[in-house]
């Protein structure tokens, strides 16, 4: 809790916290104002949809520099020493840092969305099963790029680094990894598509836009062919728990083995 | 003794207080039974027991509360006279059997001149069947199916079997195998109906010149599904979120002649997907927001593209299988295809000076790879496009020669208006200060 209050009243005084949450509010009021001139059944879903390829593009890399520079700043302001030197080791303080960074960016976005239901309520018909969905999934890629974020900044050295590996994991995820496998698409088979299937889930936002379009069952999955039966071989959100569960773990772990104390401006 | 009267009398009292099923079903069909022709049967707000068959030119009217409640062993109401009127009720549990030699529905009609209005249907195999008949008019009827997961275990919302010259009108269908399923069905119209959550919003088998206009399918598998069927026109149609994998806003299959007008095509996978169709007008219609505008495979010759808003697709035109003989103009007219296609018109005539091409490579790896459809919002494609248009191994899509030109006006709406006025308020109160220091003389503080 003390990690909780010290990293809120930090982010409060910086402006990257306030800029991210700028955005998210003022891309989803205006979604909200082109959605709601649309004149059409379900427009409810249209805006979920919207909203979450529309975040696909803010929340990655708003997250992984917030993480990120969380991060760094114990180590440029000399914090980071002075928590080691009393009695805490590197992975527990890694922790409560983690569950610190992730509870103040997550705490006012889910705040925000549930303020948000207020206006949306005067437009649709509000199914709280599906904005629980759509929460859920965003909830999901915030926890994911920020613990890659806090990754990246417990390895950086400098704020040069970060930015150079903040983008480097951007555009991985973003562009390279989906392009790899786009590369590879010929040669899928029967044989090889469970593999196939795995590396493709492995990228958060396609877990993420897949769960969250199955689950408002828009995206449906009926009369699927054998080749398509097998590359979804587990359910949607089981394929997004494992995606998180994994990226969060490894994330955490390479962070307290790869760590650097020291950091410079 | 007294225990043994008093348990007769329970006995009794029970017996006397269950309903009848057959005597109430026999109730209704002799009260049907002993009309004139011509006659009004008004029947009151409660349950009644069907099946019941109407040999008579009657009307029957119902309640809000009443109810035409089938035994599962066949059609609840078989309609064998012509000039039959069924207004306000609900009719449901028709047989659910797919072994029987017949398909059952709630209503099925076999007759000419009938006018079933306002009825709702549910728990039915089929909601209203119309066999060999004609000239019939549904209407402001509520279907509900047995879900979207219940596809082989239902029927459809309205099943249109050799029937011509009927209008289909103001009808809500929902969750049904097909909502609209013709088959054999020449000349009906189709007017203002919406259809959601089924597999084919319309499925059209061996049918001619119907006529489908206002109607909405949304949230289907498929939106409609045009399939051996020629002259057929659609206009003021809306295919919106039809979504799922491989889904299609409208598939015209071995379709000749069909003029598709005005429609709005909208957040589906594929908005227009053409297989063997030939002789297709596609005129005015909004393609937009879909994952791929319009599928064409090169079995489909002839179509004419024109006066089309085709915009903000992820990709536009996919055309597959080989390049067929379409035409994206017609009379010096082609399309619009928004801001990513930029478009010079000097002269200001409303059509662009120079020709509209899109080149792909994408094509191959949908051809090939049915997973490709699962990459198409990834922002990889893009890159994928960009990288083989390097190395020259696209492909031309379509070739606009008269590409259409709007003429952009600033609208900001009133969202914008705000957005823009408070960062005004902002400055004018706490900002003077900074935007002087950031850009006045060299930075320096004045």
């Amino acid at each position: 809790m003390h990690y909780v209050w010290k990293e809120w009243k930090e982010n409060l005084k910086g402006k990257g916290l306030w800029l991210s949450f700028a955005i998210i509010v003022l891309v989803s009021i205006s979604l909200l104002v082109r959605s709601s001139s649309l004149s059409i059944d379900k427009g409810f879903y249209v805006l979920l949809i919207n909203l979450f390829d529309a975040f696909v593009y803010f929340i990655p890399i708003l997250c992984l520099f917030l993480g990120a520079f969380a991060l760094f700043q114990e180590k440029e302001q000399k914090t980071l020493i002075m928590l080691l030197t009393r009695r805490d080791s590197f992975p527990s303080f890694l922790f409560k840092k983690s569950i610190a960074v992730q509870s103040v960016l997550l705490g006012p976005m889910i705040l925000w969305f549930f303020l948000y239901v207020i206006p949306l309520k005067f437009f649709y018909q509000i199914e709280w099963s599906a904005y629980g969905f759509y929460l859920l999934s965003v909830i999901c890629l915030v926890l994911v790029f920020t613990q890659i974020g806090i990754f990246v900044g417990s390895i950086s050295r400098t704020r040069m680094q970060i930015v150079g590996f903040t983008i480097a994991i951007w555009f991985y995820f973003f562009f390279l990894h989906d392009f790899i496998l786009l590369s590879f698409l010929p040669d899928v088979s029967y044989e090889n598509v469970k593999l196939f299937s795995s590396l493709y889930f492995l990228n958060p936002l396609q877990a993420a836009r897949m769960f969250l379009e199955s689950s408002l069952g828009v995206y449906s999955f009926e009369h699927m062919s054998k080749l398509l039966q097998s590359f979804m071989w587990m359910k949607p959100g089981l394929f997004l728990l494992g995606n998180v569960i994994l990226l969060v773990l490894l994330s955490f772990v390479c962070g307290a083995a790869f760590h650097r104390k020291e950091g410079s401006e | 003794m007294k225990k043994l009267a008093f348990l007769f009398f329970l006995t009794i009292g029970i017996l006397i207080s269950l309903p009848n099923q057959s005597l109430a079903a026999e109730n209704l069909q002799k009260k049907i039974d002993s009309l004139e022709g011509g006659a009004v049967l008004r029947l009151e707000n409660k349950t009644y027991e069907g099946n019941i068959t109407i040999n008579k030119p009657v009307e029957i009217i119902g309640q809000k509360g009443t109810v035409i409640k089938g035994d599962r062993t066949g059609n609840v109401i078989s309609v064998r006279s012509p000039n039959v009127k069924i207004r306000n009720l609900t009719v449901m549990n028709s047989s659910l059997d797919r072994n029987s030699p017949e398909e059952y529905a709630a209503i099925k009609v076999y007759t000419n001149h009938n006018l079933i209005d306002g009825v709702t249907i549910k728990h039915s195999f089929h909601g209203i069947y119309l066999s060999q008949a004609h000239h019939n008019t549904i209407k402001n009827c509520h279907i509900t199916g047995l879900g979207k997961g219940q596809i082989a275990n239902q029927g459809n919302g309205l099943h249109i079997y050799y029937a011509n010259d009927n209008v289909l009108k103001n009808n809500v269908v929902q969750a049904t195998r097909d909502g609209m399923f013709f088959d054999y069905a020449n000349g009906n119209s189709i007017i203002n109906n919406k259809i959601s959550d089924t597999r084919y919003g319309l499925h059209y088998m061996y049918s001619d010149l119907n006529s489908f206009e206002d109607n909405t399918f949304t949230f289907n598998t498929g939106g409609a599904a045009i399939m051996n069927s020629n002259d057929i026109d659609l206009k003021n149609n809306k295919f919106i979120f039809n979504y799922g994998y491989k889904s299609f806003g409208l598939l015209l299959l071995q379709a000749q002649n069909t003029a598709i007008e005005d429609n709005t095509f909208f957040l589906n996978q594929r908005g227009l997907y053409l297989d063997q169709a030939t002789n297709s007008s596609i005129k005015g219609n909004k393609i937009m927001k879909n994952q791929i505008g319009i599928e064409l495979w090169a079995s489909s010759n002839e179509q004419v593209f024109s006066l089309n808003d085709i915009e903000e697709n992820i990709i536009p035109v996919a055309t597959l299988g080989g390049e067929g003989r379409n035409s994206w103009s017609d009379k010096g007219k082609g399309n619009y295809w928004g801001n990513s296609f930029p478009v010079l018109d000097l002269n200001q005539d409303g059509i662009g000076d120079e020709p509209v091409a899109y080149q792909s490579s994408l094509y191959e790896l949908i051809e090939d790879q049915e997973l490709t459809y699962l990459f198409l919002k990834s922002p990889a494609t893009q890159i994928y496009e960009k990288l083989n248009q390097f190395f020259h191994q696209d492909k031309r899509m379509f070739e606009d020669p008269h590409p259409l030109v709007k003429k952009e006006e600033m609208n900001f709406g009133w969202f914008g208006w705000l957005v823009a006025g408070m960062i005004l308020f902002v400055i004018l109160i706490k900002g003077r200060q900074w935007i002087c220091i950031t850009f006045g003389r060299n930075g320096r503080k004045i």
